[in-house]
């Protein structure tokens, strides 16, 4: 396969989606090297929607909605394999739960939430009901929650549930419109998105449901992460990848890529996972 | 690779104008990095989401990318709404179907056309006891279900005049009422 694997740079690295390309900028603090930015990897005949990071292995994992697969590649470099290539409709988010080694991805064509190993095997559907448009979905290993956003325009909604699939809950359905992108920060307690019908990008406490608006007049948010003090998103409109500060809630810097066309799925790549932590699901 | 030390070392990318490449280190095959607006791929034989076309003519004339077509009825939040050669629409909503969603899928009817969303394709709903075979798909524009004997409606939902016991599931009786007794 014509794909060309180069390593990315050994801190922390944002990696986004760009029509057939994974693109990388080191992160320095709360500042994008933009300057340092590279192609992670070329896939030239994909086109790659989600993108997530498993910090155990060092492997990104990543979808795509033309054969349709899901495939995952090490950050230090070599080739890539498919992982899923059967029975996938349009995976369009990946979330990898790094300590019980299960990923869990959205299907908005067969409208379901898939869970399996990261391996690809013991595949399981976990929820086919009450799902339109899934597409943004992120794990909580550290307290064994599940997040996930369906921009279905005459329901959309933010849900949670354990990862067995158990206590199925929706957290935010008011003033919603096209939550597409979701990030959640276990440390600030923030579960936070980007809308691209209300245009603003909000956060919510999922266990006091305090919920505060970031910054709004955002153009066309795709998929969103955090790190440090920054949100970063992902936006069609501006073809770019803007950092949010979300402490002054305001947009301070933006990446143009080289290449005009629309930026997909965003995740960060790191060197370590956050300190021992123990999931309900790792011990059986 | 300009290591080699021959003067053909670099060969221009077999790419469109403006176009960077790279080399695969392995197979050292050329991949264009940064293709016209709207193209991907290889050699930038491809459309971008949203795109369809064939921008090189590999398979037939040269086709530029243009954006999916698809009669209005897809949602410009999708993902992957159209095959990005042929165009064929992938993720039709308001329950349309076809190439480029333009007529009712399975078990509805209307107009896929309609500009107002509310006359676009609405549900068969055929009624199960008027029904042949209990069927639940119906003519395309008009919504006619296939009726029993004796049923009528579009929906197959009555008897006609001087017929009763719809719910019989076999098409209606006769009332065979007397000529004398009856007011019709």
């Amino acid at each position: 396969p014509s794909t060309v694997i180069i390593q990315v740079s050994p801190g922390t690295n944002l990696l986004f989606a760009q029509s057939g390309k994974i693109e990388y900028i080191p992160l320095e603090g709360n500042n994008m090297k933009k300057e340092e930015a590279k192609t992670m990897i070329h896939l030239p005949d994909r086109v790659v929607i989600a993108v997530a990071y498993d910090c155990v292995e060092k492997m990104v994992y990543w979808s795509d909605i033309t054969q349709p697969s899901i495939s995952r590649a090490s950050v230090q470099g070599g080739q890539p394999t498919d992982i899923i290539t059967k029975d996938l409709g349009s995976p369009e988010g990946i979330a990898i739960d790094h300590l019980s080694r299960n990923m869990y991805w959205t299907d908005s064509r067969m409208d379901h939430i898939e869970v399996s190993t990261l391996d690809g095997r013991n595949r399981r559907v976990l929820f086919d009901s009450d799902l339109i448009n899934p597409r943004a979905i992120i794990a909580d290993p550290k307290n064994g929650r599940l997040y996930w956003a369906d921009w279905n325009r005459d329901n959309p909604k933010i849900e949670v549930s354990n990862m067995d699939g158990t206590d199925r809950t929706v957290l935010v359905k008011d003033d919603l419109e096209l939550p597409n992108g979701l990030t959640f920060d276990s440390h600030s307690r923030q579960l936070c998105w980007a809308d691209a019908g209300t245009r603003k990008v909000e956060c919510i406490d999922p266990y006091t449901r305090l919920r505060r608006k970031v910054v709004d007049g955002v153009h066309y948010p795709f998929s969103i992460v955090f790190y440090g003090r920054n949100l970063y998103y992902t936006d069609w409109r501006k073809q770019a990848v803007v950092s949010v500060d979300r402490l002054a809630e305001r947009e301070v810097d933006e990446f143009l890529p080289q290449k005009r066309s629309r930026t997909y799925g965003i995740t960060t790549t790191f060197p370590q996972c956050p300190e021992a932590e123990v999931n309900y699901c790792s011990r059986n | 690779d300009a290591t080699v030390g021959s003067s053909s070392d670099c060969k221009p990318c077999p790419c469109p104008s403006g176009a960077t490449c790279a080399l695969v280190p392995k197979t050292k095959e050329a991949v264009c990095t940064n293709c016209p607006a709207g193209t991907t791929g290889k050699r930038c034989e491809l459309c971008d989401d949203g795109f369809f076309g064939d921008p090189l003519g590999k398979s037939g004339p040269v086709r530029a990318c243009r954006e999916c077509k698809c009669s209005s009825n897809i949602d410009p939040n999708a993902v992957g709404n159209c095959d990005r050669e042929t165009g064929e629409c992938l993720k039709c909503i308001y329950n349309t179907d076809g190439f480029f969603c333009d007529r009712c899928k399975e078990g509805f009817y209307g107009n896929a056309l309609a500009t107002n969303v509310a006359d676009k394709c609405k549900p068969c709903s055929c009624s199960p006891y008027g029904t042949v075979d209990q069927q639940t798909t119906c003519m395309q524009v008009t919504g006619e279900c296939t009726c029993l004997p004796h049923v009528t409606n579009r929906d197959c939902s009555a008897c006609q005049p001087g017929f009763y016991n719809l719910q019989s599931g076999k098409g209606c009786e006769r009332c065979n009422c007397n000529q004398i007794g009856s007011t019709n």
